[in-house]
């Protein structure tokens, strides 16, 4: 009984730091771009495929070395992007082709992995496998990492958004592109940083998520619109919402399922995302804007 | 002109704050029939903030607004404009992706009463009803001389037609009364005596207009009564020549440029009714 | 008279366009491209009504997936469950979709822009889960079999060319009355909405009534296109009811030309047309079409087929858009 409860909050716990990290990336787009960025389930696809496909499995590298490749390729792609396709889609005043924009981006990702990569799911065996045992409960190791990595990773961004120079660039940015490009602070460059660091923090996820998923095209259709009822849930546009609402959802899916049919897990998370949305849109920690 | 003619809006204690800051206090203020009125006062000294007190955009933490004999305070906006009480906008609120009749006709919308379900079958009533708004569109456009440039797309027009324009639009409602906001702003001298103009044909043909302006020579020009707003409160009320004299209003706003006891422009503005 | 000419060459692109869909089964004489046909036409059905929403208020709808498979279902269950003709279905789904009209109506008001996608995209999820889940009235993931076609007098509609014809008839009237909404002051008040909220309000339009009337017209022809297809297929399964699905008819929206009738037709057909026109391209096919759709979102907003006008513009005018000069 208590290492169920013990299994269900580990694992809600989590998943739901998992849903805190894409709250983030795509917040942080949001903040410096005004766009919601439809296609970051499709960045976390890649870096997941990119890790296992690419790195691992057809260059055999070691996954140290696999991890930190496959981060700089989800920075570099995702500075590209920016470039080539958020800056110029800004600029666009009707909201439906800014969302159109990014939703028809991601697309074209998900095609591109099926073509190089094929339908077949993969799998990297003996990556974050097996379980640590705490107090007579076996947890799956991948659990662990991952709520390990997540607190790092928050921990790593904080310190980069407060005390770095371009971390402290893309907070201007974040509150008023006028005064921060009046400022001297080149936005465009801003916008590309904090698009790649987005993308990283995908490819953070999705490498986080083999063990738990396994490697296929829609592996984060789900957790890419739960990251959204995150985002929601907790305080739309603000960081520390971001990972308060992640957990909710993580958590209280979970619970959820202990007194619903299972089948109605993924329901819980549109069910709050709707209903935040009408009645407190500006979420648990938000400010009313 | 001062013979006490019915009252068309009516604003009683009138009371809105803002965060701690009151916008505006305690301002009552009567408009009558047949009157032209205009409120005056710095800038911030409430006047957008009453504006949108009366046409229902806010609502006031205290206080009464009366049109027409009812009483509208928290009313949704659409429902004041129903009830006769029309507007135009500061900055002018055009909708910017039509042409000039476009923008006459949805001015029309609330006039043509069939409902939809009507409208889907009876096709002849509808036809006529359509075709009845835009004959009226028609009348408005000649009214204002704006007849050759209906087809204009009002983004290409000038500032001065695109103010005849949106007015246009308003006169559609068929209102009781229109309210001004800053009337005169943006426009070229030659353009503001032209409105100004219409403004007095507009109101020749039975419309109240109430307006809210800054531009001195068009308040001097037109009004028959004036209220002055400052911080928020009314500190003086009645004929131009009164207010314009009076030390205060001076003190607060007009400086003494307009204190002349031989500047009968004010006169002119009774005569004008 | 300008305004009216433009009306007379507006009738006129959609009288054509619908003659030339009447007579393609005789010059085409496939069974296969007659079925993709058939799905064309649905698809335009469903597109006329997100127009209203997102062609004309511009508020952005991913809910029609979720719309579709509601109406789709409630004919097919009014069928199969209740063996009520296929007529009474198609009522039951136009019910279904003033009530959907009704519910999602009332939260455009409040949410906006992005969130709205989101409210959207959450509505269709949601639809697919419960339709997948609630085995015991929807039939769960082996979904409805044995839908009767609709009957007119003794005459059923079965068959690739009796559909072909039945949902043409139905397309065409679904579209005179999309066409007299829009060309009203409904049309004009639904613009002007999207346009300039504040000044519409200070006419005196109710647009919180305009907007869910534009919801409701949105959710019941999309319940119309799920009905239509249920009875023509015999089947249905919540498989392919995903946000995938809205996002599909988003762009046939965005293809056709937004806002424009003879658009939703014209968008319907080339989405649901090209994958086979394209099929020589293979397994490269998805990824081209979402390229060319991303370009057209950027540089033709106003749709594929205004490539012509622009065209037009740079050969003869050497520059776009030669205006009347602003003071």
């Amino acid at each position: 009984m208590i290492n169920s409860i013990m299994q269900l909050l580990v694992s809600g716990l989590a998943m739901g730091f998992i849903y805190s990290l894409v709250a983030i990336e795509y917040t942080l787009i949001w903040n410096t771009t005004g766009l919601l960025n439809f296609s970051h389930d499709k960045l976390i696809t890649l870096g997941a495929y990119v890790f296992v496909g690419s790195y691992s499995l057809h260059l055999g590298l070691p996954i140290p070395l696999a991890i930190v490749c496959s981060l700089l390729t989800l920075w570099v792609f995702g500075a590209l992007m920016a470039l080539v396709i958020f800056i110029p889609l800004r600029k666009k005043t009707s909201t439906l082709f800014a969302i159109m924009g990014t939703i028809l981006v991601g697309k074209i990702i998900v095609e591109g992995i099926r073509l190089l990569y094929g339908t077949f799911p993969m799998k990297l065996t003996g990556f974050l496998a097996g379980t640590v045992h705490i107090g007579g409960t076996a947890i799956a190791t991948a659990y662990i990492a991952t709520i390990f990595v997540s607190i790092l990773l928050v921990a790593a961004l904080q310190f980069f958004l407060h005390y770095t120079k371009a971390g402290k660039a893309i907070r201007c940015v974040s509150q008023n592109q006028k005064a921060a490009s009046l400022m001297g602070i080149n936005v465009n460059k801003s916008i590309m940083v904090t698009t790649g660091i987005s993308a990283a923090i995908c490819c953070v996820i999705g490498i986080m998520i083999t063990p738990i998923f396994t490697t296929d095209l829609n592996m984060s259709n789900m957790i890419g619109l739960k990251g959204f009822s995150a985002g929601v849930v907790g305080g739309f546009g603000y960081l520390p919402g971001a990972i308060v609402g992640g957990l909710i959802i993580g958590i209280v899916e979970n619970l959820a399922i202990s007194i619903l049919p299972s089948v109605y897990k993924d329901v819980v998370s549109f069910a709050l995302l709707i209903l935040f949305l009408l009645i407190r849109p500006s979420g648990i920690l938000g400010k009313k804007a | 002109m001062s013979e006490k003619t019915p009252v068309i809006l009516e604003i009683k204690n009138l009371t809105k704050r803002f965060a701690g800051l009151t916008a505006v206090n305690d301002f009552s203020m009567e408009i009558h029939h047949n009157r032209i009125h205009t409120l005056i006062g710095p800038n911030g000294s409430g006047k957008t903030t009453t504006v949108n007190l009366i046409t229902g955009v806010l609502q006031p933490n205290e206080g009464v607004v009366t049109f027409d004999g009812n009483v509208v305070t928290n009313n949704p906006p659409y429902q004041i404009a129903r009830a006769g009480l029309g507007r135009t906008f500061q900055n002018i609120k055009l909708f910017s992706a039509m042409t000039v009749l476009e923008n006459l006709m949805v001015g029309g919308h609330s006039k043509v009463s069939q409902s939809l379900p009507a409208f889907l079958l009876n096709i002849p009533r509808a036809r006529r009803e359509e075709k009845l708004l835009r004959e009226k569109s028609y009348e408005v456009l000649e009214f204002l001389g704006l007849a050759k440039i209906k087809d204009e797309q009002v983004k290409n027009l000038p500032y001065g037609l695109q103010k005849m324009t949106e007015l246009g639009r308003t006169l559609m409602l068929e209102p009781k009364m229109i309210l001004l906001d800053e009337p005169a702003a943006g426009l070229i001298p030659s353009e503001r005596s032209q409105f100004v103009e219409t403004l007095k044909m507009i109101y020749g043909k039975g419309v109240d207009l109430f307006l809210i302006e800054h531009n001195m020579d068009v308040v001097m020009n037109i009004s028959h009564y004036i209220t002055v707003l400052n911080f928020g409160s009314k500190i003086a009320e009645g004929a131009p020549a009164e207010v314009v004299n009076n030390p205060e209003v001076i003190k607060a706003y007009l400086g003494e440029r307009f204190k002349n006891p031989t500047d009968t422009v004010s006169g002119g503005a009774a005569e004008n009714a | 008279m300008l305004h009216t000419i433009k009306q007379h060459n507006k009738v006129a692109y959609l009288i054509l366009i619908f003659a030339i869909i009447a007579i393609v089964p005789f010059i085409i004489n496939d069974d296969y491209f007659i079925s993709v046909m058939n799905q064309a036409l649905i698809n335009g059905v469903v597109v006329l009504g997100l127009n209203f929403i997102t062609g004309l208020t511009g508020q952005m709808n991913l809910g029609t997936g979720g719309i579709f498979a509601l109406g789709a279902y409630v004919s097919a269950l009014f069928n199969v469950a209740l063996g009520l003709p296929a007529w009474v279905g198609l009522a039951g789904a136009v019910l279904m979709g003033f009530l959907i009209g009704m519910c999602l109506g009332y939260p455009s008001l409040r949410i906006r822009g992005v969130y709205l996608s989101l409210t959207t995209i959450g509505f269709t999820e949601i639809v697919r889960l419960l339709l997948n889940n609630l085995v015991g009235i929807t039939g769960g993931t082996q979904g409805v079999q044995g839908i009767a076609p609709f009957r007119i007098f003794s005459f059923a509609v079965q068959g690739h060319r009796s559909n072909y014809y039945f949902i043409l008839a139905l397309l065409v009237i679904l579209s005179w009355v999309s066409y007299r909404i829009v060309h009203s002051k409904w049309g004009r008040a639904l613009k002007a909405l999207r346009d300039n909220p504040d000044a519409a309000e200070s006419l005196g339009i109710n647009i919180s009534s305009v907007k869910i009337m534009a919801f409701t017209l949105a959710a019941i022809y999309g319940c119309i296109g799920g009905s239509l297809y249920v009875h023509m297929t015999g089947y249905v399964n919540p498989s392919m009811f995903t946000i995938d699905l809205s996002i599909k008819y988003v762009i046939m929206l965005m293809v056709g030309g937004i806002g424009l009738v003879r658009g939703n037709i014209i968008g319907a057909l080339i989405v649901t047309l090209l994958p086979e026109a394209l099929r020589f391209m293979g397994d490269y096919y998805q990824l081209v079409f979402y390229i060319i759709v991303l370009l057209g979102a950027i540089f033709l907003p106003d749709g594929w087929l205004s490539i012509v006008g622009v065209l037009k513009e740079k050969i003869f005018t050497g520059n776009s858009k030669g205006k009347a000069a602003k003071t």
